[in-house]
């Protein structure tokens, strides 16, 4: 399936609804993709943003969703996998395979949270404790790895790493990923393990992963891969540079270093604040709908 | 060349050696068959590994260029392509990218994992001088 749109907004946290809704009003055709679940926003409590003295995260977002939709914005819940660009568009592929086609993107992913937190995590890190399939599959050829995570970003690395490894075991909780992510999976040979991971084991490098119901897998490798691909991960794509923390750079339009491409909310910086996403979001959407309209007369 | 001018001459390479203008100012691209040389030249040497798919490498980059000029004539950078070079990989148990390996005196002494700030390479760097 595909879909058209002027501005594509990538990400439904504060920063992205607020872009979807300034740029809505702008009479162009907004679409804004994610999942407001992932939001940093949605298990919090607000009690200090102007006019609200106590809300629930999860109530805001649900609020800002109907809002975007009500102004014209179109909201996919789906993670996007793949965002290129397309000769003087932009191509953006989510997990159910939907391709949206986009003038303009705003980057609103927020900052991905990929520590698991488990001993051992931190001890081998660099020596079998990888964030980065894409970065690091190769080191691990004909050898047995984990991935761990329940979302987009764990079956793209389980689906990437089946073609180096000997054997890939997929620990998760409980997936939440499409059906097309997970008939994808399920023609490799990739192994779905139901479990919670306990503690990473090893001397120079990993030896074995425990799960907390007692079991041991002997692995070399664990790729922990939580959430989805976040602002970070897809403006490398594009080929835009983030600084080694992750951060985008953007002017005070919220413009990136690429032409049509605006970033908003926590992946441009500190402090990862709902006023700031908002006050961004309203920002990065006013301008990429001016941008799409002065190119359009 | 008389025992004056063999005085001049060890004079001009000890300035020229303290003034670092012997030290790449940035970095050196290296393989497996010229790693160890770089290795033991310098004091201080750290050699960034990476490859050319890999996004926090190319995070890094301009970092590493930064810290080369900023700290010419303390440590010397070099820059290690893990796929052409599997082999310094594989010694060095490289399995993640980027890693940063720093030398002392020709000897392993420590090895960061990921994509870093300048600052805080910068201070790491200072306090093994």
């Amino acid at each position: 399936m595909n879909m058209d749109a002027d501005v594509a907004i990538i990400g439904l946290g504060p920063a992205g609804l607020q872009a979807a809704i300034h740029a809505a009003r702008k009479k162009v055709k907004v679409v804004a993709l994610g999942k407001s679940a992932s939001s940093a926003l949605n298990k919090a409590e607000v009690e200090n943003y102007f006019g609200i003295t106590s809300a629930k995260g999860e109530d805001l977002l649900r609020i800002g969703r109907e809002q975007a939709q009500r102004f014209g914005a179109s909201i996919v819940e789906e993670d996007v996998i793949k965002l290129v660009k397309d000769g003087d568009a932009f191509r953006i592929v989510t997990e159910t395979d939907l391709e949206v086609q986009a003038r303009a993107v705003v980057l609103a992913m927020g900052i991905r949270r990929v520590k698991l937190n488990v001993p051992g995590e931190k001890e081998f890190l660099g020596r079998g404790v990888s964030y980065c399939a894409s970065c690091d599959g190769g080191f691990f050829r004909g050898r047995a790895v984990a991935v761990i995570g329940e979302e987009s970003e764990a079956a793209e690395s389980a689906i990437l790493l089946s073609e180096y490894a000997s054997h890939v075991y997929w620990i998760h909780r409980g997936l939440k990923v499409s059906p097309q992510m997970l008939e994808r999976a399920a023609s490799t040979k990739i192994e779905m393990v139901p479990g919670d991971p306990a503690k990473i084991l090893g001397e120079a490098s990993v030896t074995a992963l425990d799960l907390k119901d007692g079991r041991r897998l002997d692995v070399q490798g664990v790729f922990i891969a939580l959430g989805a691909k976040g602002s970070m991960e897809l403006a490398l794509e594009l080929g835009i540079l983030p600084d080694p923390s992750g951060k985008i750079s953007v002017d005070e339009d919220c413009r990136t270093e690429m032409e049509m491409v605006y970033a908003c909310g926590d992946v441009t910086g500190m402090p990862w604040q709902l006023a700031r996403a908002v006050g961004q979001g309203a920002v990065a959407g006013d301008n990429a709908a001016k941008a799409v309209r002065q190119g359009k007369s | 060349m008389d025992e004056l001018e063999q005085i001049r001459e060890r004079k001009r390479q000890e300035i020229a050696a303290s003034s670092g203008a012997d030290w790449p100012s940035e970095p050196v691209n290296v393989n497996d068959g010229n790693i160890n040389d770089f290795i033991k030249r310098y004091e201080t040497v750290l050699v960034d590994c990476w490859a050319p798919w890999c996004g926090p490498c190319r995070m890094l980059a301009p970092v590493i260029d930064a810290l080369a000029k900023d700290m010419q004539g303390k440590v010397a950078f070099a820059k290690l392509n893990t796929d052409e070079n599997q082999k310094t990989a594989m010694r060095y148990t490289i399995e993640a990218i980027p890693t940063l390996l720093v030398f002392k005196d020709g000897e392993l002494a420590d090895r960061w994992v990921g994509a870093r700030p300048k600052e805080d390479l910068a201070r790491r760097l200072q306090a093994m001088l």
